[in-house]
Formats: C-alpha cells, sequence, structure tokens
C-alpha cells in the first residue's frame, strides 16, 4: 500500500524517475499515434496486384490454399506478404509505415519487410507464452526466482555449523558450479527421464500439439533453477558473511535465537548488498536461457536460427541482439532502482 | 534485602583461544545494585571477561554463578554443569550488554531498535513494547529521534540508543564494554551521564572503562585486571591513591 501511495505523490518523486516516467510516457503516446496511422489487414490486402486479388478470390472457399498470405503487424509498421509455391511462384511483399504502403520486394523495402517479420516471430506474437521473447522472459524470471529462495536455504546451509549439512550444501554448489549448464540441461531432459522411464511431455495432455514444448519447458525450468541456485548461493553467503559481526553479537546478547537474528538481522541488511550481484546473475541467466535452442524450445535463439536456416538470411541476427539488448537494459534499471529504495538507511 | 548473596560471581574464569591464554584466573563477586568499574592495560583480557559472562564468548574453565545459583560449570573446554536451556536464556536476559562499536542494527530507526527484542524475546505486544520504549529512548535524551536511522545519529546517541536498547530487555545486570572508547572525546560526557543516571537508579553495572573520572565518581568497586587476572581491586580512591600492586601503580601513573 506504501508504495501505491509514494507513487501518487508526484511530486516526491526523485528526478530520475520523473524523467524515465516522461520518457516512458512519451513512448506510448508516439506508439500509439503512429498504430492509429496504421491501416488494417485488409487495406492494405487492396494494393496487392490483380493476379493475387484474383487468386484471393478463386482460393476464397477451397480447403486447400496455394496462397500462404503473411500478416505482421507491429503496431507502427507492418509486413503483408503472398507466397506461392510450385511454377509460377508469386512473391509479393509490402510494408506499411505512417499509413503509407511500401513495395518491399527489392532493396531498402526487402530489407525492410524481412526485419519486421523476423522481429515479429522473435516476439513471439500470435503465438502463445511458450515463444520468443515470453518463453526467455518467463524462464529467467521464474528459474531466478525459484533459485534464488533455494539459494538461500543453500546459502545457510553452507554456513551451518553442522558439517553433514554444510558439507553437502558446499558439494551441490561446487557440483553446479563446476560442470557446464547446457551438460545439466541435457541430464534433466534426456538423461532423468531415461533412467526412470517417463517422458517429460507425458506431464501432459499427449494429444495437444504443444505438449512437448510444455514438458521441454518444465525440464528447462528445472535445470535453469537448479543451476542458478547454485551460483545464487554463493552470492547470498558472501552477502551473509560480510555482515559486521557485531551484528549478531548485538542479536545474541539481547538474547534473539539464532533464526531471529537471521531473518529479521542479518538477510534484512544482506539483501541489499545481494542486489547488484544478483543483477548480474538475472543478465547471466537472460543469456543463458537461449541454450534451451538444445532441447528444442522456441526462444529468440531458436527463432533466428530456424530462419537463418530455412531463409539462409544473415541479418536475422541483428534484431535478435537488439531485442536481448532491451530486455537487459529495461532489467538493469529495475535492479539498479531496487538497489537505490533499499540503500535508504546508510 | 535479596534472596540471594551475590547477583553474579565467577570462580576460576579461564579462557584460552588456542595457545593463548587470556583469562588465568579470574574470581569475582557482584552485589546487586553495586556498580564495579574494570579497569587495566590492553590485553588484559578486560572485554573477554565481559563477553564471557554474556555467554558471546566460550569459557574454557571456571564458573559462573547468577544469584547464588551454578549456571555453567566448564573446565578443559569440557561442560560440566549446565542449567537448563530455558533457564540459560532467563538468565541471560537478566544481563544486557553495550558494544563499543554499539552495532546498532542500521536497517531498523531507533525506535525500531529498541522495540525489537521486548516484542521477540519478551513476547510483548507491540503497544506495550513501543510504550517501553519510547520511554527509555526519553530517558537518554533522544525522543527527537524516534523515527532516525542510525546513521543519522551522532556516535554518541548511538550510543545512548544502545543503551535504551539494552535497557528495553529489562535487564538486572549492565555489561558496558569500553562503551565510550569509539567516541570522540566531546561526546563521551552525554553518554557517561545516562549510565550515571542509571548507577544513580540503583542498577547492577559492570563497566570496562578507560575513563578513570568516571571510576572514581561512580563506581563502588574499582577492580584492576592485566594479564588474564584481577591484581587488585577495591574502593575507587583507595584504589587510585593508594594502589599496592607494582603493575597497577604504574598503570595509574601512566593513564592519571
Amino acid at each position: 500500500m506504501n508504495i501505491i501511495k509514494k507513487a501518487v505523490r508526484i511530486k516526491e518523486w526523485q528526478r530520475s524517475s520523473k524523467i524515465a516516467a516522461i520518457v516512458i510516457i512519451v513512448i506510448i503516446a508516439v506508439f500509439i499515434g503512429l498504430s492509429l496511422l496504421q491501416l488494417s489487414e485488409e487495406e492494405m490486402m487492396n494494393y496487392a496486384s490483380d493476379d493475387v486479388k484474383q487468386m484471393i478470390e478463386e482460393e476464397r472457399d477451397s480447403t486447400r490454399k496455394h496462397l500462404t498470405i503473411t500478416y505482421n503487424d507491429l503496431g507502427v509498421i507492418s509486413y503483408l506478404s503472398f507466397t506461392t509455391s510450385g511454377a509460377a511462384a508469386i512473391k509479393e511483399s509490402y510494408v506499411c509505415f505512417l499509413g503509407q504502403v511500401y513495395k518491399a520486394d527489392e532493396g531498402a523495402g526487402k530489407l525492410t519487410g524481412q526485419m519486421v517479420n523476423y522481429t515479429y516471430r522473435m516476439l513471439g506474437k500470435g503465438e502463445n507464452v511458450l515463444h520468443g521473447v515470453k518463453l526467455t522472459l518467463l524462464l529467467t524470471t521464474a528459474s531466478v526466482l525459484i533459485g534464488f529462495i533455494f539459494s538461500i536455504f543453500l546459502a545457510l546451509g553452507k554456513i551451518a555449523k553442522n558439517k553433514i549439512i554444510s558439507k553437502i550444501c558446499s558439494a551441490y554448489i561446487f557440483f553446479f558450479r563446476g560442470t557446464p549448464l547446457l551438460i545439466q540441461l541435457f541430464v534433466v531432459y534426456f538423461s532423468i527421464p531415461g533412467i526412470f522411464g517417463f517422458a517429460w511431455r507425458d506431464l501432459f495432455d499427449t494429444a495437444d500439439t504443444e505438449a512437448v514444448y510444455k514438458g521441454a519447458f518444465v525440464a528447462a525450468l528445472i535445470a535453469f533453477s537448479l543451476n542458478t541456485a547454485a551460483y545464487c548461493a554463493e552470492i547470498v553467503r558472501a552477502a551473509i558473511q560480510s555482515i559486521d559481526k557485531g551484528q549478531h553479537e548485538a542479536a545474541k546478547a539481547l538474547g534473539m535465537s539464532y533464526a531471529q537474528t537471521m531473518s529479521q538481522i542479518v538477510i534484512p541488511q544482506s539483501i541489499r548488498r545481494m542486489i547488484p550481484p544478483l543483477c548480474n546473475e538475472f543478465v547471466m541467466m537472460i543469456k543463458d536461457v537461449s541454450l534451451v535452442f538444445a532441447i528444442s524450445l522456441m526462444d529468440i535463439t531458436t527463432i533466428s536460427k530456424n530462419i537463418m536456416t530455412s531463409e539462409g538470411s544473415y541479418l536475422v541476427f541483428i534484431p535478435a541482439l537488439i531485442i536481448y539488448l532491451i530486455i537487459t537494459a529495461i532489467f538493469t534499471y529495475i535492479f539498479n532502482k531496487i538497489e537505490i529504495r533499499l540503500s535508504v538507511y546508510e | 534485602m535479596s534472596e540471594y548473596q551475590y547477583i553474579l560471581k565467577t570462580e576460576h574464569l579461564g579462557k584460552s583461544f588456542g595457545s593463548l591464554e587470556v583469562l588465568k584466573d579470574v574470581n569475582l563477586e557482584v552485589k546487586k545494585g553495586e556498580v564495579i568499574c574494570i579497569i587495566g592495560p590492553s590485553g588484559a583480557g578486560k572485554s573477554t571477561y565481559l563477553r564471557s559472562l554474556n555467554q558471546l564468548e566460550k569459557i574454557t574453565s571456571g564458573k559462573i554463578y547468577l544469584k547464588d545459583e551454578l549456571f555453567l560449570h566448564r573446565e578443559h573446554n569440557r561442560t560440566v554443569h549446565k542449567s537448563t536451556p530455558e533457564k540459560q536464556k532467563a538468565m541471560l536476559l537478566e544481563m544486557g550488554m553495550v558494544f563499543q562499536r554499539f552495532n546498532l542494527f542500521p536497517h531498523k530507526t531507533v525506535l525500531e531498535n529498541v522495540m525489537l527484542a521486548p516484542t521477540l524475546v519478551r513476547k510483548k505486544t507491540k503497544a506495550e513494547a513501543k510504550a517501553l520504549s519510547i520511554k527509555l529512548i526519553e530517558r537518554v535524551g533522544l525522543s527527537s529521534k524516534l523515527n532516525e536511522y542510525p546513521s543519522k545519529l551522532s556516535g554518541g546517541q548511538q550510543q545512548r540508543v544502545a543503551i535504551a536498547r539494552a535497557l528495553a530487555m529489562e535487564p538486572e545486570i549492565m555489561l558496558f564494554d569500553e562503551p565510550t572508547s569509539a567516541l570522540d572525546p566531546e561526546l563521551v560526557g552525554e553518554v557517561l551521564n545516562v549510565m550515571k543516571d542509571l548507577a544513580k537508579q540503583g542498577m547492577t553495572m559492570l563497566c570496562v572503562t578507560h575513563e578513570m573520572g568516571f571510576a572514581k565518581e561512580v563506581a563502588d568497586r574499582v577492580v584492576f585486571m592485566a594479564d588474564g587476572m584481577i591484581l587488585e581491586e577495591g574502593a575507587p580512591k583507595e584504589l587510585f591513591e593508594h594502589p599496592k600492586n607494582e603493575k597497577a601503580a604504574n598503570f595509574l601513573k601512566s593513564v592519571l
């Protein structure tokens, strides 16, 4: 509730927050403004050549269509293409920008059209959450969140006085930091079902065409969570141990138990110190998630690689890089804000 | 009078860190309401002695009695006798401790620092703990700083908050571990004044201190420690003016 109350008092905002808010509002406004100028799919269809129009007309009621229509709307810019396979191949494409329709069959127009099409596919638009950027974001946040919570127990275990618990936690951390993430992913995805005689897709209704993706997602989530927990545990441990010994002594002298000391005194103070390395880990994870291409989950990397192999377009990686860069920038900004917020008492 | 003779008593207290013997044989008896100042050269084991009373250090050997009841008995780094865990906790809560480096909780405000332990450990309600804390913070003269974070306070103010925090557990004995050593000279006075008030109100106090003026004025007894042993103890006037022990005489000559 406090956050909402603070957010409403705009006058008390920090200068940087105001600027950020203005920038975001301007971007949204420009986006909405530009998208109002956009033509709809039907309006763009009118620009098609007579051949194509005729073909659309012919195939309207037939079930077997030769003509493939692709329409990609990115809000401020959209792309429409008609392709047929076979002898008399038709290939026509159009780009609509600022309410104007341009032919996109060659030169700069073709390049723009391709980029719109690739970006559209990598953003996973028109697909469910297991595609493109959505998959990358979901997998990263979910596994870092699960891994972080798990890592607190690992870190407390590693610094515990009980030798057995400490050794087990140390061994876990050593193992997951000492082996490649890709192989860990393979072990979870291939070996574990192999050993125990099941398949990840069995977790879901196998009649569902997406069951394979869903199963792979669960496997990836498990592998990444286990892996990032080991890295986060070292971050958490270092932060906890960086808290002055005097804090433990003061709490003990006041009669507080170990659990109370940790939960009330040490961990709250160490959270702020964890934020910069955790941000690092998160950004690393965004990029590590691209390893799911090895188990054919359709994240940004897999989609861009598929486009590369199927269409031979070597420029597909440029939008891929830009998308990754934007995600990283947003999360770095968020983590910086959290760090400042948690520093109030220093 | 009270139902016990000594509120705190130690017999043959010894403490070693590895091969380094910090406390050799410390025997001390403290009556309720007594103010005892422990003085001595650095490395004498004064702080270690105070900390081992509060179980922040595990003693190697010796006996600690609280209210004439054997609280802990260890020999050769092995526990011979120990009271039940519940009793241990209850007895430890009889001792409040103030540290040289304050050790306030930096992420909590002054009020939260003082309130925390009474709510968590004494299981007081928030309202009770708050009322008590406000009273204690007022007593150390910091009512205007209730909602400040410790980093916004001067060293002297922080130490006064630390005293209030220890008092909030309503202890019967207060242990002060060089409470003014980390302070700028002009801030020492305000902390000593709070301690003087406390002494006047009849609190049992054990102070490790380098403030000889304070010891002279407030202490009922001054204890001179060196090399892990109590070499001399007595009324402040007598000890300061006519020290019998040679080491004590040398030490006093160098500090007075």
